[in-house]
């Protein structure tokens, strides 16, 4: 098979995987030495696809062959898809290219599950190794982790890994028993553990070499099930909690050709997957708790943000004023984010703020609006019931689309 | 009214502020005019002699800030950068942050400079070059601010090596393995150069672009904001998305898989032997 087919139909199986990013890897150049490659902690994304995702590395697949049956996913071995397999040389060959030409920062290989999880796990090792120590790439790389595959294994990819990433794939145990019948939780979650204890040893000591300084990411598959959002929100927060998760990505399901019947036909809405990144974002970034944001059970609401719909059912907090309030209560204003909430403080260090202040920091102003009180503003709204507000903040519901 | 001449490079400016803060003349007291263009009033007088007096104390964080708003392309861009750096140098350090009138058009400039620097790193595309020694890689880009001398270092930290040349229709950077040459305006030869690969396919990338798109997901909104059309001719793949949206928009694949490879026949694995 040439090249350019295997690629086709290789990059096809990789595109469900939601993650691409390149960010978090140490400070590396190649400037006046052998070798390519370069990172600097930030990431690039050299290109975007039309359904409005960033590439931003060479994400494929090693082979598409699978002896296991994961009823989500378009590989499984049931699934009548077109099949291929790179040869570790050919990976390499792609991924240097790829990024001489600047349209990658790095290489994203994953694989179908080949003769055994430990020879799947050491054929992608091989690549990351040869990029390492014979070409000398200096650029990013992320490696699948096969659950199942031995410990010391793992251990080995993450020498020469920027990132290592198990999947989670559905927010619970029951369904993954159901729709993925060869994986166990306990392998997954073991091999998150396996990677944080490695991490963990490599920066207590100096001298250890680096372990996937970029940490390690998964990915829940969002509506292939029947969990809710309050189901998805708790796990992610467990994750990140136990195994210092860099980030969990939500894939929301989508529809693969000869669909098996345990899983659904149509896909979520785009927006539901969007609501929990925002949610995902305020965990990470904002120190909200899954509890402040969505109740046991049930979906965080579609017409507004989550960070607005927890200011909306914690009216008594409101209005905030700028002028007095701690950073971390300012960033929990609807419209304010963390970098604004920074420049705001900053500059009452020198003057009072104005409203005018506040519009001038591109704050998202409607919604900030009947949340904070300036020294020449108060809030009309202050008054109004937190339902008519949100009628009057919610996003506007988006015109039914003709086409696609 | 002092009227000087800046020709749009910073370090001449830097000196000619300077000079203006030395003797004390304000902000509008002073314009740089444009290169090419002529002032309808007032004279040219040029600055008097060096004023023996301290030099002002300028905080390194604003001489910073100064040089990357420099780099943003717009009549009149230095005016505003002497007021911010009088008024800071008198006393008013918000005039450099973005909740003052002037400091905020100044963090305007430096994030649509660094924005663009960013755009530089991300749709560079460098082409083989295989004609002529002493070069490895040529690409054309299109900058909107002059950001193009000191972002393109970044090629020499990831290139290793190799040798390479960008080119804009204002200037022009080679990097010869060691060091960066710049060239304002763009040598001819290096533009004949550039353009003689610009159109080169590249089946490998235009299959992994189509392949890795997700035809389920189809958002080409959110694709633009983040890829601004201007690009999209210097890119191999920009000239495919009308054709990718349209065909997915016709119907052409319903689910998430390519049509390259929905086309293709498939295969089944049989249940492993345990």
């Amino acid at each position: 098979m040439e090249l350019i087919e295997k690629l086709t139909i290789l990059a096809d199986a990789a595109k469900y995987d939601a993650s691409c990013a390149s960010s978090g890897a140490p400070k590396r150049s190649s400037r006046g030495k052998d070798g390519i490659g370069a990172t600097n902690g930030m990431g690039i994304c050299h290109s975007y696809t039309p359904d409005g995702r960033c590439v931003s590395l060479l994400k494929i697949l090693l082979t598409n062959f699978c002896l296991y049956d994961c009823q989500y996913c378009v590989n499984r071995r049931s699934s009548d898809v077109p099949r291929a397999r790179f040869t570790p040389e050919e990976v390499i060959t792609l991924t240097l290219d790829f990024y001489q030409r600047n349209y990658v920062s790095g290489l994203f290989l994953s694989s179908g599950i080949i003769q055994s999880p430990d020879y799947t796990m050491e054929q992608l090792i091989r690549v990351a190794k040869v990029l390492r120590e014979e070409h000398q790439f200096r650029g990013y790389i992320h490696l699948k982790t096969i659950p199942e595959a031995d410990p010391a294994l793992i251990a080995e990819a993450g020498r020469f890994a920027d990132r290592l990433s198990v999947n989670i794939e559905l927010p619970s145990p029951e369904s993954l028993i159901r729709l993925a019948p060869e994986k166990e939780v306990g392998s997954i979650t073991g091999a998150m553990g396996t990677i944080e204890t490695a991490s963990q040893e490599s920066r207590a000591d100096r001298r250890a070499p680096k372990f996937a300084p970029g940490g390690q990411s998964t990915q829940m598959i969002v509506g292939a099930d029947a969990s809710d959002d309050s189901r998805i929100l708790h796990t992610a927060e467990a994750l990140y909690g136990e195994y210092r998760l860099r980030r969990v990505y939500y894939s929301a399901f989508s529809p693969i050709p000869n669909s098996p019947t345990s899983v659904p036909m149509q896909a979520p809405p785009l927006l539901r997957e969007h609501r929990l990144y925002q949610a995902d974002f305020l965990l990470r970034g904002y120190g909200f708790k899954v509890r402040e944001l969505i109740g046991a059970q049930g979906n965080l609401p579609l017409d507004i943000d989550p960070k607005l719909a927890w200011a909306l059912s914690n009216r008594e907090i409101f209005p905030v004023d700028l002028n007095l309030a701690e950073p971390q209560l300012i960033a929990r204003i609807p419209g304010i984010g963390v970098r604004s909430a920074e420049r705001i403080v900053s500059l009452r260090r020198l003057k009072r703020i104005r409203y005018d202040d506040v519009v001038r920091l591109r704050c998202v102003i409607e919604k900030a609006k009947p949340f904070i009180v300036t020294s020449d503003y108060r809030p009309r709204q202050d008054a109004q019931e937190s339902g008519a507000l949100r009628q009057q903040l919610s996003d506007q519901p988006a015109q039914m689309a003709l086409w696609g | 009214m002092y009227i000087l001449h800046c020709d749009n490079e910073f370090p001449r400016w830097r000196e000619q502020a300077r000079q203006l803060l030395m003797q004390a003349i304000p902000p509008h007291a002073v314009v740089w005019e444009e290169p090419g263009y002529g002032q309808l009033f007032g004279n040219d007088a040029s600055l008097a002699e060096p004023v023996v007096r301290p030099s002002p104390r300028v905080p390194p964080a604003l001489l910073d800030a100064l040089a990357l708003a420099a780099q943003y392309r717009v009549v009149g861009r230095w005016s505003l950068l002497y007021r911010v750096l009088w008024r800071v140098t008198h006393g008013e350090r918000a005039a450099m942050l973005a909740g003052d009138p002037d400091g905020s058009e100044l963090q305007k400039r430096i994030k649509a400079v660094n924005r663009e620097a960013h755009h530089l790193h991300a749709f560079v595309r460098f082409h083989p070059f295989m004609g002529r020694s002493g070069l490895d890689y040529v690409a054309t880009h299109e900058p909107a601010h002059d950001v193009l001398a000191t972002a393109s270092l970044h090629f020499a930290e990831r290139l290793g090596r190799q040798r390479w040349l960008i080119v804009s229709s204002r200037d022009a950077v080679w990097y010869d393995g060691q060091v960066l040459h710049y060239r304002q305006p763009c040598p001819a030869d290096w533009a004949a150069l550039a353009a003689s690969v610009k159109d080169a396919d590249d089946p490998l990338w235009q299959s992994y672009y189509s392949s890795i798109y997700n035809p389920a997901r189809l958002n080409p909104k959110v694709m633009q904001g983040h890829m601004p059309l201007r690009f999209w001719a210097g890119l191999l793949e920009g000239r495919m998305i009308p054709w990718l949206v349209s065909r997915t928009r016709a119907g052409a694949q319903r689910d998430g898989q390519a049509e390259a490879v929905s086309a293709k026949a498939g295969k089944v694995i049989r249940s492993p032997k345990r």
